[in-house]
């Protein structure tokens, strides 16, 4: 007998893979039906790596530790009225955001590691799957508990849920996670697990808690921390299951790097929303979503990517438009949600001379040219006490759902737009890269629910603003939505500092 | 300066004042598990077995209070205070077998010129050595600051002597002493054996050799190793160098090629002269492995050693021609100037 301490390769294996039986009485394929649909090959599950050694006994142990460490330090926040002292009460808006678009996706996240957790042949995958549903549930759960607490001080919080289904802005990072969901296991791996966890990642994570430390939120910092100290089994595991497809099967190259293409493209798209919000939402400014785009996804990815060369991996299509659009992104996603004030959930608002500004400085090429002089007139209507607001409703991208406002990078003064035909009805583009998506399996995305449709269909609620805003979105009018200014959050928070205006208060401030 | 042992392994890293074990690790090419960098997600928590280590910035959620009790660290924001060992959650090969470092004294018995950049140094040792075919030793010259680091040219059976190939780095200190100053006879000090690099004979596989200049040391001894033994897999040298000139230790091969019905050897010149008269490959030497493997390595057991550019292009050569990252083993021949690029580096590959 040897009394040699098993390390924790073998602890793992013992407790994750040793768990697994042989299939004698069923055939494999009724077991894992969809393994083989997507056209990937596998052909030998035994070569799967396990991305992490951690087992249940010890996720428990540590999992409880970190939630007893959160929510010592939410009780906290909420004991000093935390609340009341962020920057300003636009930063709220950010958080609004988050919790109405980003939260509910961790959900759909869990819930898409957890099918897919069932439905690899690999036990060491199933494992790693059904871990990262886990930690999915934890993060929506500790971020809902984390922000209700300023959903008793603040508008706009109380009916994410319910909105996340409804709201057309909502949709865009909602249809993102119904694409993945209801794709084939291993594109869901590669979606979410490889170019979403992965590759994205840290351009989701690092300006949002990032922008909550600049802004005196430890609420939000304390969860994003927790939360990424998972995120280490997430991009492990995505890391993993790249290599695995690639090197299972020389036929799986093609699939992969069409998958990479389409989530690449899919995700720089949803971020557009992390775009404006480092820009224009946070009073107290990180870095802009240019120098972060630099960092993440142009130099990390750049290492990323020349690795997976070696697999015959090439840059993302369209990686070039995406670097292009970030001198232009966030000012138009800002533009686009200003003139829509009146139907969001949160507060829009114009930036001071001073942020206006701090742009000029980071955008040197692109803000003063194409961006201030419409921005100066939207203020200048807002003193003459005509704030604009745009009553017709948008045409959306029927695959990334967000309403057609971006521009062509070659001419960045006019809007970019594609059309397709199938089936004799025509179908809406923003860019090539969402084109593309739709053209490869347009059986899919013609059955895309486009906010914008419903409401001409008759299917949200009614034909007024009023019933479709007011009712069917649950947005409280003139409470949750429309200008910062005036509103009931800016009047509360003015209340509880002594202040006429938030323009005082930055003045005090500074 | 200090040192960081890792175990289980026993890797030696060199940290430098202020910078993290994670960072000198990857730079000094030892494998630390990681991925975000910046001591949120955990991926690189190390257990301190000894000497003081500063935690730096790790958070508190990705390195708890419980950990930090029982002296764990994330090796990305660690910053050594002294001397210290940590073990890592990685796996010892079961084909290493972890002799023990010693110091030695060696005596220059011999220096030949192998070409016109590469000089044969040959020592004889006070006592003998255990070591790997592939493993290598570190020097110390006289007037040279730091120890360097060279691959054992001669076969584990030969534990009296040590066989080095030493190619001239333009004004490196320590290859210029050897090459201008270094007399027979003198007496120098020596530590090891160093190095990941060795055989897996453990492994089934038929086995490929990569060599780039200088980078014929280790696999030489590998070679020189398994036929000595009377392996019967079928192992390949490919061997690259400029011109003719600079291909050395050629006969050796040749020779043996002849004698061994399971050794093949392919030699590559990237820049033949004319004078050379050269009938052999014309190109470089991850072409010359894709042309005599029809660009298929599936199957095999590669062994790479080198200058970074030449382990670079085989590598990509090989992976693409299915032959993957547990199946590849490497010893990238650095110099103290490659040390200086700080490319960023992405989690995807442990070892390339």
């Amino acid at each position: 007998m040897s009394n040699r301490k098993i390390n924790m390769k073998e602890k793992y294996r013992l407790l994750t893979r040793d768990l697994e039986w042989e299939y004698s009485y069923r055939d494999y394929k009724e077991i894992f039906p969809m393994e083989e649909f997507e056209g990937i090959k596998i052909t030998d599950w035994s070569k799967w790596e396990d991305p992490f050694r951690l087992t249940m006994d010890a996720y428990w142990k540590y999992q409880a530790e970190k939630e007893k460490k959160l929510y010592a330090i939410l009780d906290a926040f909420a004991q000093n009225n935390g609340q009341q002292n962020v920057t300003d009460a636009r930063y709220v808006n950010a958080i609004k955001l988050f919790l109405t678009g980003i939260s509910p996706g961790e959900h759909q996240a869990a819930m898409g590691f957890g099918h897919v957790g069932r439905q690899l042949g690999g036990v060491g995958a199933r494992v790693a799957c059904q871990m990262q549903a886990i930690d999915e549930l934890r993060h929506v759960q500790t971020q809902i508990h984390a922000m209700s607490h300023y959903n008793k001080f603040f508008d706009g919080f109380q009916d994410f849920s319910h909105m996340h289904d409804r709201v057309w802005y909502l949709s865009v990072p909602k249809s993102f996670f119904d694409d993945a969901r209801t794709a084939g296991p291993f594109e869901y791996m590669v979606a979410i697990g490889f170019s979403f966890e992965y590759v994205l990642t840290n351009l989701l994570f690092v300006p949002f808690m990032s922008g909550a430390a600049y802004n005196g939120d430890m609420a939000t910092v304390t969860f994003g921390f927790s939360a990424q100290s998972d995120e280490a089994r997430h991009m492990t595991l995505g890391l993993e299951i790249i290599k695995f497809l690639l090197e299972q099967h020389p036929d799986n190259v093609p699939i992969v790097q069409r998958w990479i293409n389409k989530w690449f493209w899919r995700g720089t798209r949803m971020l557009a929303l992390v775009a404006m919000m480092m820009d224009y939402m946070l009073p107290n400014k990180v870095m802009s979503w240019k120098e972060a785009w630099e960092v993440y996804f142009e130099e990390a990815g750049g290492a990323l990517f020349k690795d997976l060369a070696r697999y015959g991996i090439e840059m993302p299509a369209y990686a070039k438009t995406a670097i292009a659009e970030k001198e232009h992104i966030s000012h138009q996603a800002w533009s686009i949600f200003y003139n829509y004030g009146h139907a969001a959930a949160f507060h829009t608002w114009m930036p001071t001379e001073e942020e206006m500004d701090w742009l000029s400085e980071k955008y040197p090429d692109t803000f003063d040219k194409y961006y201030r002089p419409r921005f100066e007139k939207w203020r200048e209507m807002e003193a003459a006490g005509e704030r604009f607001y745009n009553p017709t409703l948008p045409m959306l991208c029927q695959t990334c759902q967000i309403p057609m406002g971006f521009t062509d990078m070659e001419d960045p003064t006019s809007t970019f737009y594609r059309q397709s035909e199938y089936d004799g009805e025509r179908y809406n583009f923003c860019s090539d890269g969402c084109k593309d998506i739709f053209d490869y399996e347009p059986e899919k995305y013609v059955q895309s629910w486009l906010p914008v449709h419903q409401i001409y269909q008759g299917n949200c609620g009614g034909a007024e603003m009023e019933e479709v805003l007011g009712e069917y979105y649950k947005i409280n009018l003139g409470v949750d939505n429309m200008d910062f200014h005036g509103s009931p959050d800016e009047q509360r928070w003015n209340a509880w500092h002594n202040l006429s205006s938030a323009e005082d208060k930055l003045k005090q401030a500074s | 300066m200090y040192q960081v042992t890792v175990e289980p392994t026993g890797d030696v890293v060199e940290v430098e004042e202020g910078q993290t074990i994670l960072d000198a690790s990857l730079r000094q090419g030892v494998w630390l598990p990681f991925a975000c960098g910046h001591g949120t997600c955990g991926t690189c928590k190390v257990q301190v077995l000894e000497g003081d280590v500063d935690i730096g910035d790790a958070s508190p959620f990705a390195l708890m209070d419980m950990e930090r009790d029982e002296g764990k660290v994330l090796a990305c924001c660690a910053i050594p205070e002294g001397d210290v060992v940590i073990e890592a959650d990685i796996d010892v090969d079961p084909d290493f077998l972890g002799y023990p470092i010693e110091d030695f004294e060696a005596t220059v018995v011999a220096i030949e010129d192998l070409s016109p950049t590469i000089k044969g140094v040959r020592f004889e040792l006070d006592h003998p050595i255990q070591f790997q075919a592939g493993q290598y030793i570190n020097l110390n010259l006289p007037g040279v600051e730091g120890a360097r680091a060279f691959s054992i040219a001669n076969k584990p059976s030969e534990n009296t002597v040590l066989d080095l190939h030493v190619r001239r780095v333009p004004e490196g200190a320590g290859t210029g002493y050897i090459h201008e100053q270094l007399q027979v006879g003198e007496k120098l000090s020596v530590s090891g054996p160093y190095g990941q690099f060795f055989t897996r004979k453990s492994a089934p596989e038929d086995l490929i050799f990569i060599a780039g200049g200088s980078g014929l040391s280790s696999p030489q001894s590998m070679v020189l190793d398994l036929l000595e033994q009377g392996d019967a897999r079928k192992i390949t040298l490919l061997q690259g160098a400029r011109n003719l000139a600079e291909l050395y230790n050629r006969e050796l091969f040749e020779q043996l090629a002849q004698e061994y019905e399971n050794f093949t050897y392919v030699p590559a010149l990237d820049n033949p002269l004319p004078e050379d008269n050269w009938q052999g490959f014309a190109g470089y030497v991850h072409e010359a492995a894709i042309e005599h493997f029809s660009g298929h390595f599936a199957g095999h057991k590669a062994y790479l050693c080198g200058p970074p550019p030449m382990i670079d292009a085989a590598i990509t050569a090989l992976m693409q021609g299915r032959l993957f990252e547990r199946d590849i083993y490497m010893e990238r021949f650095l110099t103290a100037a490659d040390g200086a690029e700080g490319n960023t580096k992405s989690a995807l590959f442990k070892k390339i």
